[in-house]
């Protein structure tokens, strides 16, 4: 169930772009399938938050005036932040290197990634528990080349929190860096070598501000998703740092605590929104040349 | 000391070879251009002298030292490119200000070098704009400017016009012009036109398959073809096939066809006594008369083809008797041409002393 919704929300979150199109007629199934899969649910969520057990804000208050609560908040955000800017250190350097690499190595490297992100979620977290675990191949190498003596907590706790989702999300910050630094031409970066900047100078000066676009999409769409993750913080996270998305499914399925789910749910979706609002502003419609 | 010295410079990628043999020597302030078709090596050795190949052989010394080791960013050198390369996300002021803000100057200082390049390209008041907001000329003259902020020693231009129309090139030809004449810069400059090769330079170097053919003025290149390919190159000319009877000290006794023998030639090439040759023949060198001239004199036999009237001179086409075609091109008011027509014989004089022979 939690599964399918992931995979739900990432093929629709790739694919929202702005509606050119003249005839609304052949819009009306999309909007019909919208209405009833999407804007039904929420709204019988909002309807249950503020309903049960009965009228009123109190879910809320008690969602936002506990601080046990405020602190799965916060560490769902951090734990997001932190995942989004590994994600773009990791996916810079590695979008870089697909857009200069000859294109037959760099369809290699992206065959490699679409087989990773269609292989099932579930399993590819299972495989993260059986490397990290203290008897696991990292941990046995590490001790057998003797850098350690006791095995590394990698597990059940923020580290494998991080790795995991980290891993899971590298597609999608690699694929639009990929889009925008393949843009840029070569001879842009050549002329700023001849400038006199360095390579650490072309790149913050000039490679970097030409992708920020791409960056910023990408690390919104992380952050966005890695806010609502559940499988990998349920599996390879610690107690210590739950995350919304198990908080959500524990007054759901635990407590059967409808209202209290809803109004997280809400939450959530309505930070999520608010960002997509932000980048929307920053770079939805202004082009980067045309201001 | 020479000021900037390419010495046996060769670049190979895998089995192809981009250049080779490539030696040169540049002055200080000269307008040296790399005229040659597509893929004959010009962009390679610029690239090479801006450090973004690295030679397979040879070395390149700017005042004595060699540049080879040196990396882009540290050679000093400027450079505009055949496609727009300003930074997009910055305005022209920025642009320009760029070297100058990595090479950590003062603010005051970039300020008044940026106004000052603004100037010099006649864009005072671009400053704010962005590059997308520019034409195309515009926005080469912006790179031109910022190629010239940081005083390079060495300014290298790639075919900086080939993406604009024929009237907005001839005008940023003369900006270059100008402003080689104001900053005294040397530039090594590639075009594939021959036109304006002649028009900026200083001295050529005519590319061919990789090597150079040949270095001189425009007039050098035009009086004295080095080979067949820079006679082609360079100016308009015409060829017929010949044999070499006899050669010797740089001139050719040949024949042509089977009755005319033409004496002290000059000669380019190595040719056996009866090796095959061609004649090279200025369209604008020759004269025409009407009917046939005696025999033994240089003159070519020829049944007119064409005849086009170009304002100030007249392009006639001929068929020379030996099947090459032949133009000629004759002042405008020129007696013989005014009553010609199609089909008419006409003989084709030349001084042998002005035309060359290549071995084949
Ligand atoms: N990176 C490369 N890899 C393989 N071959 C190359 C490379 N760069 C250039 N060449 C080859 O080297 C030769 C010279 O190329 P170069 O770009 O110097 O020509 P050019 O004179 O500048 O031509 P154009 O007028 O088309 O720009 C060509 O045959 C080209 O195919
Ligand atoms: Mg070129």
């Amino acid at each position: 169930m939690a599964l399918l919704t992931e995979q739900e929300k990432i093929a629709a979150v790739g694919s929202i772009r702005p509606i050119r199109s003249r005839n609304f007629a052949l819009t009306v199934p999309a909007l019909l399938l919208l209405v009833v899969f999407f804007i039904l649910p929420v709204v019988s969520l909002l309807l249950r938050s503020v309903m049960e057990p009965e009228p009123g804000l109190q879910n809320y208050q008690a969602l936002l005036g506990s601080t046990t609560y405020l602190k799965i908040f916060l560490n769902t955000f951090s734990v997001s932040a932190l995942v989004t800017a590994v994600t773009l250190a990791i996916g810079f350097p590695v979008a870089w290197a697909l857009a200069i690499m000859p294109k037959r190595w760099a369809s290699i490297v992206f065959a490699v990634l679409l087989l990773s992100m269609w292989t099932n979620l579930l399993t590819r977290t299972y495989a993260w528990m059986v490397l990290l675990q203290r008897t696991g191949i990292i941990n046995k190498t590490l001790m057998g080349l003797g850098l350690i003596s006791e095995p590394l907590p990698l597990v059940n706790n923020l580290v494998g929190v991080t790795i995991g989702m980290t891993y899971i999300m590298l597609p999608f910050i690699i694929l639009p860096l990929y889009g925008v630094i393949r843009k840029i031409d070569p001879a842009i970066l050549q002329a700023a070598a001849l400038c006199g900047a360095t390579r650490w100078q072309a790149l913050s000066r000039i490679l970097i501000p030409l992708a920020a676009p791409g960056m910023v999409s990408g690390a919104l769409m992380v952050f966005v998703m890695s806010l609502g993750y559940f499988v990998t913080p349920a599996l390879l996270g610690g107690t210590a740092n739950m995350m919304l998305a198990e908080l959500i499914a524990q007054f759901v399925q635990s407590l059967v605590n409808w209202g209290m789910g809803g109004a997280a749910a809400l939450v959530l979706l309505v930070v999520t929104l608010a960002l997509y609002a932000v980048q929307l502003k920053l770079f939805g419609t202004a082009r980067m040349e045309g201001r | 000391m020479t000021f900037l010295q390419i010495r046996g410079l060769r670049k190979d990628y895998g089995i192809v070879t981009a250049v080779r043999d490539v030696n040169l020597t540049v002055e200080r302030g000269e307008f040296m251009t790399f005229l040659g078709p597509s893929g004959s090596g010009k962009s390679t050795t610029l690239y090479i002298l801006a450090g973004f190949e690295n030679p397979t052989a040879g070395d390149i010394l700017l005042n004595g030292d060699s540049l080879i080791s040196t990396p882009s960013h540290k050679r000093n050198i400027g450079m505009v490119f055949q496609r727009y390369t300003l930074f997009p996300h910055l305005s022209v002021g920025e642009n320009i200000a760029f070297p100058l803000k990595v090479r950590r100057l003062p603010k005051a200082e970039i300020d008044a070098k940026v106004a000052k390049m603004l100037k010099l390209v006649r864009l005072e008041g671009f400053e704010d704009r962005k590059p997308a907001q520019m034409s195309g000329g515009q926005q080469q003259r912006v790179a031109l400017a910022r190629a010239l902020a940081y005083d390079p020693p060495v300014l290298l231009m790639d075919e900086p016009l080939s993406a604009l129309d024929k009237k907005l090139r001839e005008e940023i030809q003369h900006e270059i012009r100008r402003i080689h004449q104001e900053t005294e810069v040397t530039i090594l400059y590639v075009t594939h036109d021959q036109e304006e090769a002649l028009r900026l330079s200083d001295r050529i170097a005519v590319f061919s398959k990789g090597v150079i053919d040949q270095i001189g003025t425009g007039p050098e290149l035009y009086a004295n073809p080095a080979t067949r390919f820079v006679a082609e190159f360079v100016g308009d000319s015409d060829f017929v096939d010949c044999r070499v009877l006899s050669a010797q000290n740089g001139r050719a006794d040949i024949a042509v066809g089977s009755s005319l023998t033409i004496r002290g030639v000059p000669m380019h090439g190595r040719a056996a006594a009866g090796g095959a040759a061609a004649l090279m023949l200025r369209p604008e060198r020759l004269s025409l008369a009407r009917g046939s001239v005696g025999q033994g004199s240089a003159n070519l036999a020829a049944t007119v083809t064409d005849i086009t009237f170009l304002g100030s001179n007249i392009h006639v086409a001929a068929a020379a008797e030996t099947g090459e075609a032949l133009s000629v091109r004759l002042p405008f008011g020129h007696e013989a041409a005014s009553s010609l027509s199609r089909g008419d014989t006409v003989s084709l004089g030349f001084d042998p002393a002005s035309a060359h022979v290549f071995s084949a």
